[in-house]
């Protein structure tokens, strides 16, 4: 159920670079909160910037059925983002959310492949902590994780013990391989299909991890960004192109940000 | 506290307070359910309607600017049955004014939508948007001159028994004639203002921000325009206006009520803060009584010059 909250910022701390960590309390409303879900955050009670910003729910400290704070994770790439950077521990925040669809997660499928691109590893840690939570053996998921450099490979040691394998690559060649990380991922999905690939990341790297999938005949979801102003389906700002011409458009707030990866044209 | 008298009439239609949600802001209310109480506006507006489905434009859609925001939504909904069938048994069951914003791409269809709504149950009046273009006129819009602005009036009053507004452009020379022209049109009320035709330019790719080109500016950047429309177009008709551009607090609502709109609607300030509206009567109310005032309506139009 969609609330507006003032949450309290619990932590707010850089994790790397220009990205940060930022704990937030929650209602109950989050109990249902679902991997791939994201909230709108007010970032300055002062309209400077003006609209909310979206972002997905990084992770859900607590239990499911009692939710203490949501976690998001951030990269300072302008006004608002920068405004969340220089909030402190014990300030307030008004939060709409949890927003969206989420992944659909199927327990009786076998393996699974997360595919992280940069801040895009805010859902995907979500959602390979709740796949854990959910009775799913870890040792059948891998996550991919890529960045232009060391500082952009977050989460790493969270997907590690949770038990999960992590292959990593950067641009630069500053940790991992230097490569894409879909070149990883596009041998790992020819040797061992997986039953499914998830993703998250630039346009770039969600076209061609589609693509992959495509390929290998493999079902993906990826995480998309629009632009919102509203994020629960008032504004109809945030329409999404589709594969097919002629189709009506599909909405990023209401019918995604998670979508089947066939449906869309990336 | 005393209990000050929120009420207004808007030609025919009683509102309980003068804040309604604007068209295509509040979705079809049923999105902001879960938030707060729905009951509590003075009324709501819907995503505007035509007789058959529409798409829309291409992404992107929206765009920020300083103090304001930029659509091009090119009026997406699913059309009159659509509406008819999966919305309005929802609105039905509020305790709170439904109005139906409509629109259409010629004369015809404008009246056609009048005549069905006039017929169906739940909605309480319609509001009409001649902002939009008219593709048998090369794609003006309706509502940029006094002569069509009019002759869409006139088609809808036909049709339509209930309290008719209309909702004016601000993309014109003069707003009192087009004002002047709905009134003796047959039209109960007036609201303004639309959005401001604008537009964004990405100096990177030097291409526009908006795959339309071109867009709507609405949110605080507008207000002091739409208070000066208000202002001026209460000088020229007798029929109420209905105050919109720009209104996130209730100061800004009274701005409007001050300067001669009898009820106002709040729209960008939704997305910014779904609790807008009704912060906002709780703000008027809050004034009144600390003005020692026991009636809204003896605020509309008090404005000295
Ligand atoms: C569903 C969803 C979930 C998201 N989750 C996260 C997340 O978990 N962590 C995170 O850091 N970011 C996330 N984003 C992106 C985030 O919303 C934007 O980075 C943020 O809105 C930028 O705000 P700003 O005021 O700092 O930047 P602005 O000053 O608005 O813009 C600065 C630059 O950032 C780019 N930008 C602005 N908005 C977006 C956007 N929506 N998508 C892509 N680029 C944008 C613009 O091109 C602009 O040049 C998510 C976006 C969506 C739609
Ligand atoms: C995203 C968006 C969609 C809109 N859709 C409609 C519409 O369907 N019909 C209409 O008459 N006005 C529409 N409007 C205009 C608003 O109802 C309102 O007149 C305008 O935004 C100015 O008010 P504001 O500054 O408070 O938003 C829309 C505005 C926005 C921002
Ligand atoms: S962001 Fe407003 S409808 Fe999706």
């Amino acid at each position: 159920m969609i609330k507006q909250d003032n949450a309290t910022i619990i932590w707010n701390r850089s994790l790397a670079g220009t990205v940060y960590s930022m704990g937030l309390t929650c209602s109950s409303a989050y109990q249902s909160a679902v991997p791939g879900q994201f909230v709108m955050v007010q970032t300055n009670k002062d309209l400077q910037p003006l609209l909310r910003r979206p972002f997905s729910i990084s992770s859900i400290v607590g239990n499911q059925q009692l939710p203490k704070a949501i976690e998001l994770l951030y990269k300072v790439v302008g006004k608002g983002t920068g405004r969340l950077s220089g909030l402190k521990p014990g300030q307030q925040l008004s939060l709409l959310g949890p927003l969206g669809k989420g992944f659909a997660i199927d327990p009786r499928r076998q393996t699974h492949y997360l595919a992280a691109g940069g801040i895009g590893v805010a859902p995907i840690r979500f959602l390979a902590q709740y796949m854990k939570s959910i009775g799913i053996d870890t040792s059948c998921i891998r996550v991919f994780i890529g960045g232009q450099s060391q500082d952009d490979l977050l989460c790493q040691a969270d997907f590690e013990a949770l038990g999960i394998r992590a292959t990593i690559t950067t641009d630069d060649g500053s940790a991992g391989d230097q490569c894409l990380i879909t070149d990883p991922l596009a041998q790992a999905v020819q040797k061992h299909p997986p039953d499914m690939v998830y993703a998250c990341g630039p346009r770039g790297m969600l076209a061609c991890v589609a693509g992959i999938a495509r390929q290998y005949n493999v079902a993906c979801q990826v995480s998309i960004e629009t632009m919102m102003a509203c994020g629960i389906g008032a504004c109809l700002g945030c329409a999404v192109q589709l594969s097919q011409e002629g189709q009506s458009y599909l909405h990023a707030c209401l019918d995604g940000p998670v979508f089947d990866a066939k449906l869309l044209a990336l | 506290m005393t209990t000050c008298d929120l009420s207004v009439n808007i030609g025919g239609l009683e509102l309980k307070n003068p804040v309604l949600t604007a068209s295509g802001t509040f979705g079809y209310a049923k999105e902001f359910e879960t938030i707060f109480d729905l009951n509590r506006l003075g009324g709501i507006i819907v995503k505007g309607l035509s007789l058959m489905p529409s798409k829309g434009n291409a992404p992107p859609r929206i765009v920020e600017t300083s103090c304001g925001m930029l659509n091009a939504i090119g009026l997406e909904n699913a059309g009159l049955d659509a509406f008819i069938s999966d919305k309005l048994p929802f609105l039905k069951n509020l305790k709170t004014p439904v109005l139906a914003n409509i629109y259409g791409t010629g004369i015809e269809a404008y009246a056609e939508l009048a005549a069905r709504l006039n017929d169906i149950e739940g909605i309480s009046a319609i509001e009409v948007n001649i902002s939009c273009p008219n593709v048998k006129e090369g794609g003006i819009a309706f509502g940029a001159n006094a002569s069509t602005a009019g002759k869409v009036t006139e088609a809808v009053r036909k049709n339509y028994q209930g309290p008719l507004i209309v909702k004016l452009s601000p993309n014109v020379t003069d707003i009192t004639c087009i004002a002047k022209s709905v009134q003796d049109s047959g039209a109960d009320a007036v609201s303004l203002i639309n959005t401001i035709t604008a537009m964004a330019v990405d100096i990177h790719t030097r291409r526009p921000k908006l795959a339309n080109i071109t867009g709507g500016l609405s949110g605080p950047a507008i207000k002091p325009v739409a208070v000066r429309m208000v202002w001026q177009t209460a000088q020229a008709i007798n029929i109420p206006i209905i105050g919109v551009g720009g209104i996130m607090t209730a100061g800004d609502a009274l701005e409007f009520i001050i300067a001669g709109a009898s009820a106002v609607q709040v729209g960008t300030a939704n997305f910014v803060n779904p609790l807008a509206a009704i912060e906002i009567i709780e703000g008027i109310e809050a004034y009144l009584a600390q003005q020692s005032l026991t009636s809204v309506r003896s605020l509309i139009g008090c404005l000295q010059v």
